[in-house]
C-alpha cells in the first residue's frame, strides 16, 4: 500500500529535477552557445595579440577598487537602512531604487554633467592633474554607480537578517557599538554581505553602459569585447567574453558556496 | 549643484528647440511620402519586411523619415539595425545578422568583401562631408564663432586646435570610419594651408592611430559629451551637425572629403590603422545593396531610397545628392530603372 505514494513522490521528484534542468540549461543557453562558437585557435589568436590581456588587468584592478569603495561607503548606509536609524528611511530607499532603475547608459550621460572636466568637480580634481573622463578614475566611478545599488540592497537584507536582540544583549554585556558590530553583527551578516559583494563584483566586471560614455579609456574587458567586435568581427571578440566569464565567475561562485555552507551550519 | 541643474535646464531648452526642428524635418519626410507618386492605396502592397543594416550616420534619417515613409508608401514593413559600416559588414559575413536583406554602408569597401556570397552589386547614391562641431558655451566659443562666421581665417582653426587645454573629442580611427576621416581631414588641411609638418600630431598626439588617446570617445557618446558642454570641439559629419543642431565650422571642399571631383586630392591623406591596413582619404559616399535573395520588400526599399522622393529626404537631412550609379552585375531591373535618374 505504501508503494503508491512513494512512486508518486519519486515521479514528482524526477519531474522537479527535469524542470530545474530545463530552466538551468535555458539560463545557460548563451554561455553554451558561446562555448560552441569559439575554437581553441581563435582563443589563442585573440589572447596572444600584443596587449590583449591588458583590459583584463584593468578590469580586475578597477573591480577591486570598486569593491573597496562599496565596502567603505555603502556598508554603513546599508546597515543604517536595515536598522531604520536614518530619518525618512523610505526616502533613502527610494533613492537607492532610483539609481537601480536608471539604465546604465543614462547614468553615464548624467555622470558627464556631474564629473565632466568643466564641472565644479572636474575643475577641482583638474587642479590635481586628475580627470574623471576617459581615465581609470572614470572607470571606477562608472563601475561604482552601476554596482552600488545592488550591493546596498543585498547588504541591507544581510543586516536585516541579523536578530537585533543579539546586538542588544552584547551591548547590555558592556560591548561598545563598534565591538558589537565586529563581534556580533558582522559575523552573522557575513554570508549575506559576501553574496551582495559577489553580485556587485559581477555587475562591476560587466559594466558597460555608463563606462562607454565616460570611461572609454582605459579599456576594461566589456569595452575590449565591443571594440574588438567593431574592429575585427565576432570570432575574435568572443574569446574575450570567455575570459570575462572565467575571471568574473570564481568570486561569486566562492561567495555563494561559502554563504550556503555558513547558513546550513547555522541552521544545523 | 545649482550650476549643474542650470546647465541641465539649459540643455533641456536647447533640446526642446532641436526636437521641434527635427519634428519639422520628419513631418516633411512623412508629407513627402504621403504625396509620393509611389504605390498608394490603389497600388498592391509589397509583402514582407525590409530589414535594413545601415551606417549609424543614417540613424535619424532611417528611423524618423525614410523608414516610416517607406512603409506608408509601399505597405512593406521596415526594420533597421544601425552600426559602424565595418562592424555591420563583419556581422553580415559572420551570419550574425541573418535577417538583414538591405545594407547601406559608408564606402563600398565594406560591401565588396561580401561579394560574391551575399551580393554582386552596389549603388552609390548620396554623399556626406566632415565639419568641426564646437561647444557654443565653452571657453573657446568666441574664437570658434569668429572662424565659423568668416571673421577669422579658417586656417586659424588648426592653430586654435593646438591650444593646450582645449578639449577635443573624436572617435577611434581603428574602428570607426569617422575617426579616420577626421585625421585625413587634418592631414589635408596641413597640406592645403601649408601648415607646419607637426600640426596634425600637435592636435591629436602621436601615433596618429592611437586607440588610447584621451580625445577618443565612443561614436555613440561623442555628441552627447559635446552637447553636455564637456568638450570644446568634436569631429562630426555635416548631417550629424544638422540633425543634432550642433554649432559647427564648415570646411573647404578640398579638405572636407565631401566632393567627388576632389577624390584624387583626398587620397593624398593616409592613415594606417593598428591592423596594418592603409586607408586613403576618399569622398564620403553612401552605397546601398541587397543582401542575399532580392525579396520584394528589399527591392522596394532600395527603389524607394533611390527614387526622387527618397533622394529628396536625403537632401533634407543635409546629404549631398549624387546621380545613383550602379557597380557590379545582377542589379534587379526595378532598381536599375532608378539609376541615372
Amino acid at each position: 500500500m505504501t508503494s503508491g505514494p512513494r512512486a508518486v513522490r519519486s515521479v514528482s521528484g524526477a519531474v522537479s529535477v527535469a524542470g530545474a534542468l530545463v530552466v538551468w540549461v535555458l539560463l545557460l543557453g548563451p554561455v553554451i552557445t558561446l562555448l560552441t562558437h569559439i575554437s581553441g585557435s581563435a582563443i589563442a589568436s585573440s589572447l596572444s595579440a600584443p596587449g590583449a590581456l591588458q583590459p583584463l588587468v584593468t578590469s580586475l584592478e578597477a573591480g577591486g577598487v570598486t569593491l573597496v569603495v562599496l565596502l567603505l561607503i555603502c556598508t554603513p548606509l546599508a546597515r543604517m537602512l536595515a536598522r531604520g536609524t536614518l530619518p525618512f528611511p523610505r526616502v533613502w530607499e527610494a533613492g537607492v531604487l532610483c539609481s537601480l532603475l536608471l539604465p546604465p547608459l543614462v547614468i553615464g550621460l548624467l555622470l558627464v554633467f556631474m564629473v565632466g572636466p568643466y564641472t565644479p568637480f572636474g575643475e577641482l580634481i583638474g587642479h590635481l592633474n586628475l580627470s574623471a573622463v576617459n581615465t581609470f578614475l572614470a572607470l571606477v566611478i562608472a563601475e561604482v554607480y552601476e554596482s552600488a545599488p545592488y550591493y546596498v540592497l543585498g547588504a541591507q537584507a544581510a543586516f536585516a537578517s541579523v536578530d537585533p536582540r543579539l546586538e542588544q544583549q552584547a551591548a547590555l554585556l558592556g560591548d561598545r557599538p563598534r565591538r558589537v558590530f565586529r563581534r556580533v553583527t558582522l559575523p552573522l551578516a557575513a554570508p549575506g554581505l559576501a553574496m551582495a559583494l559577489a553580485v556587485a563584483w559581477a555587475r562591476a566586471m560587466g559594466a558597460f553602459g555608463a563606462v562607454v560614455v565616460i570611461a572609454y579609456h582605459p579599456y576594461g574587458l566589456p569595452l575590449q569585447i565591443w571594440t574588438t567586435l567593431q574592429a575585427t568581427g565576432l570570432p575574435s571578440a568572443l574569446p574575450f567574453a570567455l575570459v570575462l566569464l572565467v575571471v568574473a565567475l570564481p568570486l561569486p561562485l566562492a561567495a555563494y558556496i561559502w554563504s550556503a555552507r555558513a547558513q546550513s551550519r547555522r541552521r544545523g | 549643484m545649482v550650476a549643474i541643474v542650470g546647465r541641465m535646464v539649459d540643455l533641456r531648452n536647447r533640446r526642446g528647440a532641436q526636437v521641434a526642428a527635427l519634428f519639422a524635418i520628419a513631418s516633411i519626410g512623412l508629407a513627402a511620402a504621403g504625396c509620393s507618386s509611389s504605390p498608394s492605396t490603389s497600388a498592391p502592397k509589397v509583402p514582407g519586411t525590409a530589414n535594413v543594416a545601415y551606417a549609424s550616420s543614417l540613424q535619424y534619417l532611417n528611423t524618423k523619415v525614410v523608414g516610416p515613409a517607406f512603409t506608408k508608401a509601399t505597405g512593406a514593413k521596415y526594420l533597421g539595425t544601425s552600426g559602424a559600416s565595418g562592424t555591420l559588414s563583419s556581422e553580415i559575413a559572420a551570419n550574425a545578422l541573418p535577417d538583414a536583406n538591405v545594407f547601406e554602408s559608408v564606402g563600398s569597401d565594406n560591401i565588396t568583401p561580401l561579394e560574391p556570397k551575399y551580393t554582386h552589386w552596389y549603388v552609390q547614391y548620396a554623399g556626406n562631408k566632415m565639419v568641426l562641431a564646437y561647444n557654443p558655451n565653452g571657453k573657446y566659443a568666441s574664437q570658434f564663432e569668429a572662424i565659423a562666421s568668416g571673421k577669422e581665417p579658417l586656417k586659424d582653426l588648426f592653430t586654435l586646435l593646438q591650444t593646450p587645454g582645449l578639449k577635443l573629442g573624436r572617435t577611434d580611427p581603428n574602428i570607426d570610419p569617422q575617426g579616420r576621416y577626421f585625421i585625413e581631414m587634418l592631414e589635408l588641411a596641413q597640406m592645403y594651408y601649408n601648415l607646419p609638418a607637426d600640426t596634425v600630431t600637435n592636435i591629436i598626439g602621436s601615433p596618429l592611430n592611437s586607440s588610447t588617446s584621451s580625445e577618443i570617445y565612443a561614436e555613440s557618446s561623442l555628441d552627447s559629451v559635446l552637447q553636455a558642454g564637456e568638450l570644446d570641439a568634436a569631429s562630426a559629419y555635416y548631417t550629424q551637425a544638422i540633425e543634432l543642431h550642433l554649432h559647427y565650422i564648415a570646411l573647404p571642399a578640398m579638405i572636407n572629403l565631401g566632393t567627388a571631383a576632389d577624390g584624387a586630392y583626398y587620397s593624398k591623406a593616409t592613415i594606417t590603422t593598428t591592423n596594418g591596413k592603409v586607408h586613403s582619404g576618399e569622398f564620403l559616399v553612401f552605397d546601398i545593396t541587397i543582401i542575399g535573395k532580392a525579396t520584394p520588400a528589399a527591392v522596394a526599399f532600395v527603389k524607394y531610397t533611390l527614387s526622387s522622393t527618397g533622394i529628396a529626404q536625403y537632401k533634407q537631412g543635409g546629404f549631398t545628392l549624387l546621380k545613383p550609379t550602379g557597380f557590379g552585375t545582377g542589379i534587379p531591373a526595378a532598381i536599375r530603372s532608378e539609376l541615372g535618374s
